[in-house]
């Protein structure tokens, strides 16, 4: 490589005229190194990272995503039939690596400038194309469980309640035992704080009963009520939220057997979601089910009547 | 750019020198910046244990109407704890005095000399610790030996005649 | 302050490494261009702060499905500026993705991994592979249903390899199954096997910059020589 030399000499001449990397280049550095801290910092405090649940090995609903920056390998192995799977997560991935790593030894000549080499320019242009279009497809994939964002006060009951065993003498949704009563299903005049009364000391609310007291700490307090709540909702709504159902949901939804059946049953609604979900997905259907009939309905309804009508289908459950 | 233009090979002019000043004196103030609230954060989210404060629980140590007067009692009780993030259960006691039946001590269970477990001697109407000979009265006062202060006290509160108790590890400095 | 400098020169030679590090002349790089220049210290800057942050995260992070979880609720909700560290150190793993890919498109589209930097690109590609390894391991961390099927996927993806499927797969778990020995496997990966590798790679990389010196901006010669 003769060129080698003569890269050598000119690039020393260049570098006698250069700058001092010292403050010269090192302000610019420091410039962009502020900038990007502030970014860094501006999201690290106003979009902390969100913990989702304690991973449930059990769970068979949950569908994984991965970081927003490895989708396009998640988008790539849908166009691979089931027995390709290994050449489109393994030897292609693997394959455009040893090219990359090894790009100094297949473009070797002295050109430079990106318009000087139009094969490789042209070639990494392709594959960022590949990489901006498989990620933008993998975001506009549906998702088949979308997650719930669930209270942290409330995640942190649910655990407590499998830790404590309270499963072993109550019930929810028909699972667990039957000495104390169901907890999916309390009275309306059960409130939060004849609830957290009770679990402080179950004896002093109610005299004989046979739930051990538990020494609870105070968050676990909150957090058992908060739980418990979950399947209780007790936001009173207004007489006109029946009213709202059957003028504007009727048509394809039922409760109780009364409406239309070209959508779901919502006799059981408060059971599944909870008020925060069923408001959102009021708004715009389109944000869980990209493949909902459902109008959006922000816009046509006021925002307080679909609060008003999200507490009445909340409060839709099993008696 | 004209902060990076100029680095001429001839010899450098006082411009020159003071511009190289000036750009050195920015490069360390924004790199001084963003150390300092690096420093700021991990020198706050270090010395955080020394800022916490420790919250009890209380902890209900049955009626208030079982204890005999003048008579101390060692309660046996379990807790939650909390850990960090480890929430356990564990049993501990306290002395429960009382003088009336109204008004309710709790004294930490360990004499404040080194940590012993005290025993209360009904004969003598004193605390009396084996490991250092030290006595202490009803009221938790030092009578004789080596500790240097009075018995250390939780909290306590009467709640629909429940004696509760908060137990908490005292400072001393 | 003089007579330290001074004995700190003649023992440790610093004036010297001052010289070689930063009194260093580069090639002047004009208009917007320069600024491209500035991808690869700002990754290190983000790396420092991954370092950082990554120490004080291990100081009250317990790597055992039991605890793991509990243990970085315990920092968001209770540690003195704990979300904010945590949320810096997510943050800066998704910066550090995003900076070494922008750091090398800058070095691929100048041609700037040719002779006689060939060396630099090739540890360059080895520090990517290692920033998705700690992004990988890092993210099964928190022990939730995110981090935990991610790694599940993750892990069915590397069990595809043509005939080692199954041996990664178990090697990579710690086990048959995804469990105990998995966290503390990626643990172990993610806070010493990892940086150790990214600091002796760093090392090797950074010394080639400066033995090499920094590319210069690439002008149009067609098959000339033209730095």
């Amino acid at each position: 490589m003769n060129w080698h030399e003569e890269y050598r000499k000119k690039y020393k001449e260049l570098k006698e005229k250069g700058v001092p990397f010292f403050p010269d280049v090192v302000l610019l550095d420091t410039i962009a190194a502020c900038l990007v801290f502030a970014l860094l910092v501006y999201l690290a405090a106003f979009h902390p990272p969100h913990l989702e649940g304690l991973a449930d090995p059990t769970d068979t609903n949950y569908t994984p995503r991965p970081e927003w920056y490895f989708l396009f390998l998640f988008q790539a192995l849908k166009f691979f039939p089931g027995s390709m799977e290994a050449v489109a997560a393994i030897i292609l991935p693997g394959a455009l690596l040893g090219v990359l790593f090894l790009v100094p030894f297949l473009d070797r000549g002295p050109e430079r400038h990106p318009f000087d080499r139009p094969l490789w320019t042209g070639l990494g242009i392709f594959g960022l194309c590949v990489y901006a279009g498989l990620t933008w497809a993998a975001s506009k994939s549906p998702l088949a469980n979308p997650a719930e964002e669930k209270r942290p006060d409330v995640i942190a009951g649910k655990r407590l309640y499998a830790q404590l065993s309270c499963a072993y003498c109550h019930q929810i949704k028909n699972e667990g035992g039957r000495v104390g009563p169901a907890l999916d299903r309390l009275s309306d005049a059960t409130t939060d704080e004849w609830l957290s009364k009770h679990l402080r000391d179950p004896q002093a609310g109610t005299p004989g009963s046979r739930m051990p007291k538990m020494n609870l700490l105070d968050d676990e307090v909150s957090a058992l009520t908060a739980y418990i709540r979950s399947y209780n909702p007790n936001d009173p709504f207004t007489p006109a939220a029946p009213k709202l159902f059957a003028e504007n949901c009727s048509a394809c939804h039922r409760i109780r057997g009364e409406g239309g059946d070209l959508a779901p049953d919502l006799s059981e609604i408060g059971a599944m979601r909870d008020k925060a979900h069923i408001q959102k997905y009021i708004q715009d259907p389109a944000q869980f089910n990209p493949d909902s009939t459902m109008p959006a309905y922000k816009g046509q309804l006021k925002d307080h009547e679909i609060e008003d009508l999200s507490r009445y289908l909340a409060r839709q459950r099993r008696r | 750019m004209s902060c990076c233009e100029g680095g001429s090979p001839q010899p450098e002019t006082p411009e020159a020198i003071g511009r190289r000043a000036f750009l050195s004196r920015a490069a360390a103030v924004l790199g001084g910046l963003i150390g300092a609230v690096l420093a700021g954060v991990g020198l706050g989210y270090f010395i955080s244990p020394a800022l916490r404060k420790k919250v009890g629980s209380w902890v209900d140590l049955g009626r208030a109407g079982s204890f005999k007067p003048g008579a101390p009692v060692l309660v046996e009780y379990t807790q939650r704890k909390r850990d960090s993030w480890i929430t356990s259960e564990s049993r501990s006691s306290a002395w429960v005095v009382t003088e009336n039946g109204k008004d309710f001590t709790a004294f930490d269970p360990r004499c404040t000399h080194l940590g012993c477990p005290f025993r209360w001697h009904a004969e003598e109407k004193k605390f009396l610790c084996p490991c250092h000979t030290a006595s202490f009265d009803i009221n938790g006062k030092v009578l004789g030996g080596p500790p240097p202060r009075p018995l250390d006290r939780y909290e306590t509160k009467l709640e629909n005649g429940q004696l509760l108790i908060l137990p908490k590890k005292q400072e001393h400095a | 302050m003089s007579a330290v400098y001074l004995w700190l020169c003649e023992r440790a030679g610093i004036d010297k490494i001052w010289e070689t590090l930063f009194a260093r002349k580069v090639p002047h790089a004009k208009g917007p261009a320069a600024w491209l220049y500035t991808l690869g210290s700002a990754t290190l800057m983000i790396f420092t702060i991954q370092f950082i942050t990554g120490a004080l995260l291990a100081m009250s992070y317990a790597p055992s499905p039991d605890h793991a979880y509990d243990s970085v609720r315990f920092i968001d909700d209770h540690v003195l500026l704990g979300r904010l560290v945590h949320g810096l150190h997510h943050w800066g793993a998704t910066f550090m993705v995003v900076l070494t890919a922008l750091h090398m498109m800058r070095t691929y589209f100048m041609g700037a991994y040719k002779y006689p930097r060939e060396l630099t690109w090739m540890v360059g590609v080895g520090l990517f592979l290692l920033v998705l390894g700690f992004s990988f391991t890092g993210y099964l961390l928190p022990w939730d249903q995110k981090a935990y099927w991610a790694t599940v996927v993750g892990g069915n993806i590397a069990g595809q390899t043509p005939v080692f499927g199954p041996y990664i797969s178990k090697i990579r778990l710690g086990g048959e199954d995804m469990g105990a020995a998995t966290l503390t496997r990626f643990y172990a990966i993610h806070v010493l096997v990892l940086p150790a590798l990214i600091a002796g790679a760093i090392g090797v990389h950074l010394f080639l910059v400066i033995w090499n010196g920094i590319s210069e901006t690439p002008k149009r010669a067609g098959k000339q020589v033209a730095p």
